[in-house]
Parts: structure tokens; C-alpha cells; sequence
């Protein structure tokens, strides 16, 4: 745990903030041609799942088991991209230094919300109303659901770009002071007069935390909507009160699993290497070893109630969600999102490497994708959601090709839209490394460097 | 002799239709199993000992409203929800299809009663004691409980070993309905039911009454039901529905 | 804004060892004071051993009642303890300094009291040996491992041994310091508790790495412990009320809200008796009630959770549990407490700057999260097994008696007892922590001011 010499991290620390100013503005403005070869291989890609999309669309929102994998889909985007944003909230808020330089990175997947929003837009359609069978919204109208978990997700994904925005706010205004013409016009009005006061640093500090803790509140809430309504409530005998707890957890399991992913992309991509080093991949790699413990524990709290209870209703819930009709998903997210994790990430040597967090982050990436099959899809191969228990189990449904074309152009798009909103604000936040100088220095004490934080409160 | 052992499984079947709500089998369950005397002072604190209860409950709304009668004793589940949580193996459940307490392991953790959906765990808040009087009255084949350890029906297990003695036993006959009642081997809420109400057999004997009426009742729009059934515990007692009368077809009834 | 004075080793000897070596007059009476109380414990529970357990209010629905929701309660607050020390030394937070050793006690004690709770409910308590050991004794007969009841001892064993060990190894530098200090029998004890501490940097690097070592497998255990607890609701698939997915998490979260709570009023309670001003310092109280807020609102979302998939499925039982819990009184009076206590009074109030840096509100909200945490169990114990099912004619009630109500008293002030006579013989601070935290203590010059600063291996 405590080596002698262990090497301080933060080597920006050794830079003035006008190196890192230039450094990273000068990143922002020229992406490379590898950037646009790889964005349009992208945009081919999400065109392939739009082909897919109108073939589904073709059929109609009656079959709702052809809708399983579409569903599959938006949850998946959802879970991933909109609980990463709360890296940077929740990092910010327990005052993390070594977030500084991956704050922007994690952020920026609030962009990511746009495009989740328009995925959900059909399945309003496929979905149900609630008279007749078990719901959060009890005696309300049928179509609860669809009102609220649409405005609640709308307001989560605008809750998000106004973080994003509000953080870039002083990175836009650098991007303003060493541009020049009309890009320069368009970062003016983008920064919103950012001189840098002490007004105006107040005021985005406030904004920021304010921003921030609404935004974890509300995902959380729409966490709890999207998967009873769009999952446990469909499933007649699915009363399973931790769910969208665990369905939060794997949100945030994914969260981090995509930062660490996208950090090493960058860091192997392009020459942000001084800034995402060892210290953030340690951090975040804790994290996520303590996230698949959590997915453990919580999986196993719902588990085990129902496997002890031996109740009729709930066994046939074990029997289809994880032991016989849809058993292969479960156990690749069992493996992925828990043993293999946890097996890379219990050596604190293999958490202090670059390859070991990625390894494992890509892993948890692929397995909280087959926990997102393992709710949505046989919730909505179920055709009578008003039943009092599932008393024979539907087969289960594999997917066609239709199904793999919208997985594909789902997540390309995704990322898509990621990689173009890292063109708009630069991916480097560059006004919390600096404030990091200010707070931070590296000293000796006895024999080893040591790294001193500042606490102003 | 080696005398091959027959495997039983006792049941019970309660034709609801039959109950007049007479108390008869509580008053011979009282007195067959050596339960305390249940005075108003206990009962007013809501620690009455019936191993057998007949509880009324209404059915229909107003102003259509009909009290019913229902006995409520242990069901006996073969998946009882009790068993696996007492932590020293006080209840467990024998070959017979009987879940059965040994006082002797019982040391009041009150879990199984807390665990079971039925109600019918019995705790024995205070020390039992009988009048003088009554003394002489006690069964002598029946332990008499001490405080601090919990109790319910026991399908009176001491007739029915009796009747493996006398009958398998020292006769070397196989148990049947009628041998059963002949030497009194019925449980005493059975053999005291005015009117047939409780019919006690085995399950595993397709020639009992009680295999009879499941077979006969137990079909699509039969008679026949089970206590919460939803919950899979899966009972060796089983409910035969009341017949309206008034009801003349499935639709009013629900009217 | 941190009130930190720079002290020099002897001051901080002199200071957290007053406790020890000074003996004011209010000490002894408020230990005989609690001590009556807890006699008057041990003599209630000794009549209930006598008389059976008639005497208490239990009944036929409601089989456990005033006992098992202390047992929870004193669970959870043990559970501050790991929560403080295990996770703070772990994440390497500064501020955790004088409140580690607090913690780890008030777990030990704690779980001692909570342990005895489940064995004196039992209706043969001197049978309870069947039960808590795993040992089949001449019955030829284990303990059921089925059986959440044998998991219960299983765990808080484990977990009262490990804290037992942790609070030694935190303690024996300091116990060094005192057999330094003292003469004639306590010398001899003190010596022979220090195990030969000499101070070298071996030994101080073994016991760093055995205390990191026992924080993270603490840690495990400490949610398996309430989680454990929680499962012998939980499991019970005939309680409606209690057979909730989300208990075990539920519970975990809810210990630590009422934990850390208790272990903020105990430390204000330390500061003020022993006069620890330069210790237990207002940045202190600061941390913890920011902590506490996050704490609490997560506790509040496994209560929504809790509630609302509660009423679900919407069936019979399910809705006259929640309306027995809220509309009906009494449980409405202890329902709407219970929210205030636990949530809606104090965590809008530490929002405010002024109140997490205020003695009395701090400790005014503090007793109120444990006062609302300890209704909460109750709230979900008793109305769950009054209506447990669609019989209408098993619903009950239940009201406690005195026989309960004193021993629930007493056990808290044998848990009170037990600290205030462990603080005679153990510095409730741990010293070295105290030392370190002066040598790590740091100042960064940021424009034209000095900013308090750490230092730290990241």
C-alpha cells in the first residue's frame, strides 16, 4: 500500500497553466484525419442501423417482442452514457484531485443524451398502458408512463448539457482568446462573456454544484422509471423492490467502465498522455472494483429473497430471468460484470497499470450489455403483462438480424455523437487543472516526494 | 417379524360445507393434547393455545354478506415455510407428510411461528397450569409443554403411532380408514366432528376417503382448494368450498 | 477556516490522557448512576426469566416485538464503527482522526449489548447455547445453517471479534504511552497489553499494514453482518410486509445513518467531558454532517423503494400493513416521528453551514436520527407481523410492556457505561493518529493567503 517511492502522479503539475492552456486548445482545434475517417466509418454504421430501425418500424409496435432488442438498446445507451456524466458530479463533490483531468471526458457523455432521448421516442408506442396490471403509478391513468418517464428523461438529458455547458464555459472562453474569425465569433457568443471574475467564478462554482446534485437526484429517478416501467412491470409477478437500485448500480458500473475505456482511447489515440496517467486509471479502477462487488451484493440481495421464499410466483421469475429461458445472458453478465472484474481488479498492482483497468472496464462494458438483455428483452417477449404470475414461461428471444443491424447503429451512433461533441467543447478541462496548481504542490518530507492539497473550507 | 413398513402420508380433508362451527374438535383437541386452559385473561391477551380454531369470516359485500365458518389447524405443508428457519431443528418435517415439533429442541426463538402463513404456532408465554380438579384429566401418551417453547397440531402423532403398533405391528395388517376409526386411532377433533366436517386418512392409500374426495374435488370448477396457495406451501390439508345454495349459477355469486 | 493549533507531543499526551489520570467527581456518580439503570436491566430480564415471557406484551401475531427492534438498532449503530474507521483509513480522509477510536468501540459495545438481545427473547434463554454455537453438544444435533437465526451469531461473532482486534492493534502504541506513564499493577497490565511496543519503524509499519489489512476485511463482514440481520426479515416469505428484496441494503444503509450519528453525539459528548477542544474540532463535526447528508438521502431512497414496491402488487395484506403504518393510530403519530427524526428535520438542517458547526444542534439532530432510525425498525417489525396475511382474523397488535421498556432503557445506558469506564483505562483519541495528523499538517500559500493543506501519498 505505501511503497517508499512511490512516484507522484499529476505530472501537469509541472506545467504553468499557460502550457496547459495552449497544450490543450491547440488539441481541441486540429483533430487529426484519423478523427473524421473514424467518424464517418461511424456515421456508415449508424446508417446501417437506421435501415434496421425503419425494417423494425415497418412491422408495427404490435409485436412487441420484435421491439426486445430495440429496447435492449436504448437501455443500454442510457444506463452507459447518462450515469456517466456523474463521475465528474460525484468526483467533484468529494473534491477527488486526480479527477481534474478526466472530468470533461466523463461529462461530455451528457451530449450522448440527445440521442438516447430520440431512441426512447419510439418505444412510447411499444409500450403498454398500465390499466389492468402492476405499476409505480397505481391508480393513475394508463398512460402515466409515458408522460412522465418521457419529461423526466428530457429533463435529465437537459439537466446534463447544461453541466456540460456550464463547466466548458471557461474553457470556451480560452478556445475564444486563441482562435481566430468566425471561430472565434462562435466561442464568443458561446462564452457568454467569461472574463474570469471573481463574480463569475462564484457564480459557476454555485452553478456547477447545484447542476450537478440535480442531476444525480434525477438520475436516480429516471433509473427507478425506466426500469420498472419498461422492464419489471411488464414481467407479471416481477415484484422485486432492489431492482431499480441494481439497475442504478449497473449504471454506474458502466459509467465508469466507458471512462476508463474512452481514457485509454485518448491516451492511446492522441498525445493526451500527460494528463491521463496511472493516478486516474488507480482511481477509477477502485471504483469500479467496488461497483462489481455492489453488483454482487445487490444481485444476490433480490436473488436470495426469492430463492429462499420457494414462492411459486417468484420461482418462476428465477426460473425465466436467470436459470432457464434467458440462463446464457445471465451467466455471461454474472462472468462479466462480477468474476472477471473482480478477479483483474483485486491486485492493486494490476489497478496501478494502464492495461489492467482497461481490460477489465472493456469486459464490464461488454457484460453490463448482456445484463441489459437479461431485463429488457424478456420483458417485452411477455404478450399478457396483466397476468397474476408467469405460469408458463414464453421461449426466449435470440436475435435476428434486424435486431444485431440496430444494436450496431445504436452504439455507433452513440459514439458518434460523442466524438462530435468533443469538436464543440475541448475534452481536456482546462480551468480545473488549473485551479489543481493552485491547490496543489509536490514537497519532501523526510526522503520521498509528496504531494500536498490544499483544503480552502 | 420383519415387518415392511407401509409409507404413510396423512392428510386432512375439511368439507367447509359440513362446518356448523360447533367448537367440538377444539374442545377434544383441548383435552387429547394437554393444552393449557385458555381463561379470558389470556385469551384477552391474545395468547390463547387452539391447535385447532374455528375462525368466522364473512363473505360477499354488504348487503349480501354471509358469515362462514372455517377450522384452521396446521396444514402440515410439505414445503412449510417454518422449517427451515428454526436454527436448532426444533420443527422438521417426518416421512409422513407431518411437519412435527420436538419440544425437547425447542429453545423460543418464536422465528417459525413469525414464518408461518397460516397462524397456527402456538408459543407457550406462560407456564401451564391445571386446577387440581383437571389434574386427573391429563393424557398420559402427550408431554405436557413448559413455558418458553412453541407448539401446534400434531395430527395427534401419539394415536397415530399407536395405531403403526397395534395395527402394522402386532396385527400385521395394513392401515385403513376403518381400522383406524374401529380402535380409535383418528385424531380427537376428527372422531369428535358431529357432522364429518374433518375427514382424517392417508394420502398415499388410494382406497382412503381422504384420496377419494381429493380426486373427486380437486378438479376444473371442483370443490376443492388449498389455503393460500399462491404461496406454494403446499399442505397436506385440504378445503372443500361451501355450496351456496342461493346460487344458482357462477354469475351471481360474484354479483 | 479549519480552528487547527499546532500542539507539541507532550500536550497531546497530557491532553487525551487526562482522561485516564484525572477523575473528577461527576465521573463516579454518572457511572453508579448508569449503573443502577443497568441493574435495574439485569433485574427486569431476570423476573422475565422467572415469569416467563408472559410478561412482556408479545402475542400471537406479534411473536417479537420491543427486543429484536433494539437488537436491529444496536446492530446498526455498531455499524459506524467499521464505517468510520474501515472506509476513512481506506480513502485516506483526514478528517477522521479523533473520531476512529470512538467508532470502534461504541461497535464493540454495542454489539455486545445487541447480541444479548435475541438471546434473552428467546423463550428458553438458557437453551440459547443449541443455538449459538455450532456444535452439536450431546444432542447429536447442528444448529440448523438453514436457518437465518444461526447466520445472526455467526456473523456478529465474526464481526465482534474482528472489531475487538481492530480497536487492539490501533491501540497498542497508545498503550505503550500509558505503561510509560504508570506505575505499580497498571504498569504490569499496560505492559503486558502493549506487547513489547517499542516504537521502531518495524512495528509501526506492521501495524499499519495490519490495520489497513483489518480495514478491508472488515469491511465485508460489516456488510454481511446487516445484511444478515436484515435476511431474518427478509427470508420470511409469509410476512408480506417483511419480504422485501431491498432489505439488505435497506438495512446496511440504514445502520450507518443511525451509526455515524450516534458516533457524532458520543464524540460531542467526549469533547465536552474531557474538554478535547483542540481535538474534536468543528471541521470535524463539519465532515461527518456532510457525510451524513449523503448517508441519509441514500438511506430515504431504499425507504422509498421499501414503500413503494411494499404496495406494489396492491394486494390485501400489503395495503392493510401501509395503512395500519400510516392511518392508523398509534402508528401514525410513530410513522410521522419516525420521518421527521430520521430524515425531514435534520438533514434540511444540515444543509446550513451554521448548523454542522453548531454543539447543541448537532447533537440535537444527531439523537434525533437515532431516535427516528430506532422507530423505523419498529414500524417495520411489529405492523409487519400484525398483518401478515389475508386472514383478518390472525391481524393484531401489540403494545410493549414495562418489563421491555426497562430493559431497552437499560441497554443503553450499559452501552454509555461500558465507553465511560473503557475511556478510564484507554485514551479515547488515538494518540499517535493525533501525532501523525500534526506531521501531515501543512499550509499552501494560495495568492496572498496561507491555505490549510495535507499532505498525502495519492
Amino acid at each position: 500500500m505505501h511503497e517508499p517511492h512511490h512516484p507522484v502522479q499529476a505530472s501537469y503539475l509541472r506545467m504553468t497553466a499557460q502550457e496547459i492552456t495552449q497544450d490543450v486548445i491547440q488539441r481541441h482545434e486540429s483533430p487529426g484525419r484519423q478523427f473524421w475517417m473514424v467518424t464517418s466509418v461511424l456515421a456508415g454504421l449508424l446508417g446501417l442501423g437506421i435501415i434496421g430501425f425503419i425494417i423494425l418500424l415497418s412491422k408495427g409496435f404490435e409485436d412487441r417482442n420484435a421491439w426486445g432488442y430495440y429496447a435492449t438498446t436504448f437501455a443500454y445507451i442510457f444506463t452507459a452514457a447518462q450515469s456517466a456524466v456523474l463521475i465528474s458530479v460525484a468526483l467533484r463533490m468529494v473534491k477527488a484531485h486526480w479527477r481534474r483531468p478526466i472530468a470533461r471526458i466523463s461529462e461530455l457523455f451528457a451530449a450522448v443524451g440527445l440521442f438516447t432521448f430520440l431512441l426512447l421516442i419510439p418505444l412510447l408506442w411499444v409500450l403498454p398502458v398500465t390499466t389492468g396490471r402492476r405499476s409505480i403509478w397505481f391508480e393513475w391513468p394508463g398512460h402515466s408512463p409515458h408522460l412522465w418517464d418521457t419529461l423526466a428523461l428530457g429533463l435529465l438529458v437537459v439537466c446534463g448539457l447544461a453541466l456540460l455547458y456550464f463547466a466548458s464555459i471557461p474553457d470556451m472562453a480560452a478556445v475564444r482568446d486563441h482562435a481566430t474569425g468566425a471561430r472565434q465569433n462562435r466561442y464568443r457568443r458561446m462564452a457568454l462573456g467569461w472574463q474570469g471574475s471573481l463574480h463569475q467564478w462564484k457564480k459557476l462554482q454555485v452553478g456547477i454544484s447545484l447542476l450537478g446534485g440535480f442531476y444525480f437526484i434525477l438520475l436516480i429517478v429516471v433509473h427507478m422509471l425506466i426500469s420498472v416501467d419498461f422492464a419489471m412491470s411488464l414481467v407479471p409477478g416481477w415484484k422485486d423492490a432492489i431492482f431499480p437500485a441494481f439497475h442504478a448500480i449497473t449504471g454506474f458500473q458502466s459509467a465508469v467502465a466507458l471512462t476508463i475505456v474512452t481514457m485509454s482511447i485518448l491516451r492511446w489515440k492522441t498525445s493526451l498522455r500527460r494528463y491521463i496517467e496511472a493516478d486516474q486509471f488507480w482511481g477509477l479502477s477502485k471504483l469500479l472494483l467496488a461497483l462489481s462487488l455492489l453488483w454482487f451484493y445487490f444481485w444476490w440481495s433480490g436473488f436470495f429473497t426469492y430463492w429462499y421464499g420457494r414462492q411459486p410466483a417468484e420461482q418462476s421469475i428465477l426460473k425465466f430471468l436467470m436459470f432457464e429461458t434467458y440462463k446464457v445472458p445471465f451467466i455471461l453478465a454474472f462472468l462479466l460484470c462480477f468474476v472477471t472484474p473482480f478477479v483483474i481488479l483485486m491486485w492493486n498492482f494490476v489497478r496501478k497499470t494502464i492495461w489492467g483497468p482497461t481490460l477489465a472496464a472493456s469486459i464490464v462494458l461488454v457484460g453490463t450489455f448482456f445484463n441489459a438483455i437479461r431485463f429488457y428483452v424478456p420483458a417485452y417477449s411477455i404478450e399478457d403483462s396483466s397476468l397474476h404470475f408467469l405460469e408458463t414461461l414464453p421461449p426466449a428471444n435470440t436475435p435476428g438480424g434486424v435486431d444485431i443491424l440496430i444494436i450496431i447503429g445504436g452504439i455507433a451512433g452513440a459514439v458518434l455523437v460523442y466524438m462530435l461533441a468533443s469538436r464543440v467543447f475541448p475534452i481536456v478541462s482546462t480551468w480545473e487543472l488549473k485551479e489543481g496548481l493552485l491547490l496543489q504542490r509536490v514537497r519532501k518530507l523526510m526522503k520521498i516526494q509528496i504531494k500536498v492539497l490544499a483544503k480552502p473550507e | 417379524m420383519v415387518n415392511e413398513r407401509v409409507n404413510h402420508k396423512w392428510g386432512m380433508v375439511v368439507d367447509i360445507d359440513r362446518c356448523t362451527g360447533c367448537q367440538a374438535c377444539v374442545v377434544a383437541c383441548q383435552a387429547e393434547n394437554n393444552i393449557p386452559l385458555n381463561t379470558e385473561a389470556i385469551f384477552r391477551q391474545r395468547r390463547a393455545i387452539e391447535w385447532i380454531h374455528v375462525e368466522r369470516y364473512w363473505e360477499g359485500e354488504f348487503p349480501d354478506v354471509k358469515a362462514r365458518f372455517i377450522p384452521i389447524l396446521c396444514q402440515h405443508c410439505e414445503n412449510a415455510p417454518c422449517e427451515p428457519v428454526c436454527p436448532v431443528y426444533a420443527t422438521y418435517h417426518n416421512n409422513q407428510g407431518m411437519n412435527v415439533q420436538v419440544y425437547n429442541r425447542c429453545v423460543g426463538t418464536r422465528y417459525c411461528a413469525n414464518n408461518c402463513s397460516y397462524q397456527v404456532r402456538f408459543f407457550n408465554y406462560w407456564e401451564p397450569v391445571w386446577p387440581e380438579t383437571l389434574k386427573n384429566q391429563l393424557n398420559p401418551d402427550v408431554t405436557v409443554r413448559s413455558r418458553g417453547i412453541m407448539e401446534k397440531c400434531s395430527f395427534d402423532i401419539q394415536r397415530l403411532r399407536k395405531a403403526e403398533h397395534v395395527i402394522e405391528g402386532q396385527r400385521g395388517e395394513r392401515i385403513t380408514d376403518e381400522n383406524l376409526r374401529e380402535g380409535n386411532f383418528l385424531p380427537a377433533c376428527v372422531q369428535a366432528c358431529p357432522t364429518t366436517t374433518l375427514v382424517f386418512g392417508d394420502f398415499n392409500d388410494p382406497e382412503s376417503q381422504v384420496s377419494q374426495m381429493k380426486e373427486e374435488h380437486f378438479v376444473e370448477g371442483g370443490r376443492g382448494y388449498k389455503l393460500l396457495e399462491d404461496l406454494g406451501t403446499e399442505p397436506n390439508v385440504i378445503y372443500l368450498k361451501k355450496v351456496d345454495i342461493h346460487a344458482k349459477t357462477g354469475v351471481e355469486t360474484h354479483a | 477556516m479549519q480552528e487547527r493549533v499546532r500542539l507539541s507531543d507532550a500536550q497531546i499526551n497530557r491532553d487525551l490522557l487526562r482522561s485516564i489520570f484525572e477523575t473528577p467527581k461527576w465521573y463516579w456518580f454518572l457511572v453508579a448512576f448508569l449503573g443502577l439503570v443497568v441493574l435495574a436491566g439485569f433485574t427486569a430480564a431476570g423476573y422475565m426469566f422467572n415469569q416467563g415471557l408472559g410478561v412482556t406484551g408479545l402475542n400471537r401475531p406479534v411473536m417479537w416485538g420491543f427486543f429484536i427492534t433494539n437488537f436491529v438498532f444496536w446492530i446498526g449503530i455498531s455499524h459506524a464503527g467499521v464505517m468510520l474507521s474501515a472506509i476513512l483509513r481506506l480513502v485516506q480522509a483526514e478528517w477522521r482522526r479523533p473520531a476512529t477510536r470512538a467508532a470502534e468501540v461504541l461497535t464493540v459495545f454495542s454489539l455486545m449489548t445487541a447480541m444479548m438481545m435475541p438471546l434473552i427473547h428467546a423463550g428458553r434463554p438458557w437453551r440459547v447455547m443449541y443455538w449459538v454455537f455450532p456444535y452439536d453438544f450431546a444432542r447429536g444435533v447442528y444448529p440448523n445453517v438453514r436457518s437465518a437465526l444461526v447466520w445472526d451469531p455467526a456473523a456478529v461473532f465474526t464481526y465482534l471479534t474482528s472489531s475487538i482486534l481492530f480497536v487492539f492493534i490501533a491501540l497498542v502504541p497508545d498503550i505503550a504511552v500509558l505503561r510509560d506513564r504508570t506505575t505499580g499493577w497498571r504498569h504490569v497490565m499496560y505492559s503486558v497489553l502493549s506487547l513489547g511496543w517499542r516504537g521502531s519503524v518495524r512495528q509501526w509499519k506492521l501495524q499499519l499494514i495490519a490495520g489497513i489489512l483489518l480495514s478491508a476485511i472488515i469491511l465485508p463482514i460489516f456488510v454481511s453482518v446487516h445484511s444478515i440481520v436484515s435476511w431474518d426479515f427478509g427470508t420470511a416469505m409469509s410476512v408480506e410486509g417483511w419480504h422485501s428484496t431491498v432489505f439488505a441494503p435497506y438495512f446496511v444503509i440504514g445502520a450507518v445513518h443511525s451509526g455515524v450519528s450516534a458516533v457524532v453525539t458520543v464524540m460531542i459528548a467526549l469533547r465536552w467531558v474531557f474538554k478535547w477542544e483542540n481535538y474534536i474540532r468543528m471541521e470535524h463535526l463539519d465532515a461527518l454532517a456532510k457525510l451524513l447528508i449523503v448517508v441519509a438521502t441514500g438511506w430515504f431512497y431504499f425507504f422509498i423503494l421499501e414503500f413503494i414496491f411494499g404496495l406494489y402488487s396492491l394486494e390485501g395484506p400489503e395495503v392493510a400493513l401501509r395503512e395500519m403504518q400510516v392511518f392508523q393510530m398509534p402508528w401514525t403519530a410513530l410513522f410521522i416521528t419516525f420521518l421527521l427524526c430520521a430524515y425531514f428535520i435534520p438533514v434540511p438542517m444540515w444543509l446550513i453551514p451554521k448548523v454542522r458547526r453548531s454543539i447543541p444542534l448537532m447533537i440535537f439532530t444527531t439523537i434525533l436520527v437515532n431516535i427516528g432510525m430506532w422507530l423505523e425498525r419498529f414500524i417495520i417489525i411489529v405492523p409487519g407481523l400484525a398483518r401478515k396475511q389475508v386472514f383478518t382474523f390472525t391481524w393484531g397488535g401489540y403494545t410493549p410492556s414495562a418489563v421491555e421498556i426497562v430493559i431497552v432503557i437499560a441497554t443503553f445506558a450499559l452501552v454509555s457505561m461500558l465507553v465511560l469506564l473503557f475511556a478510564k483505562v484507554f485514551p479515547l483519541i488515538p494518540i499517535g493518529d493525533a501525532k501523525e495528523g500534526m506531521i501531515l499538517y501543512d499550509e499552501i500559500k494560495i495568492g496572498k493567503v496561507m491555505v490549510p493543506a495535507v499532505m498525502r501519498e495519492e
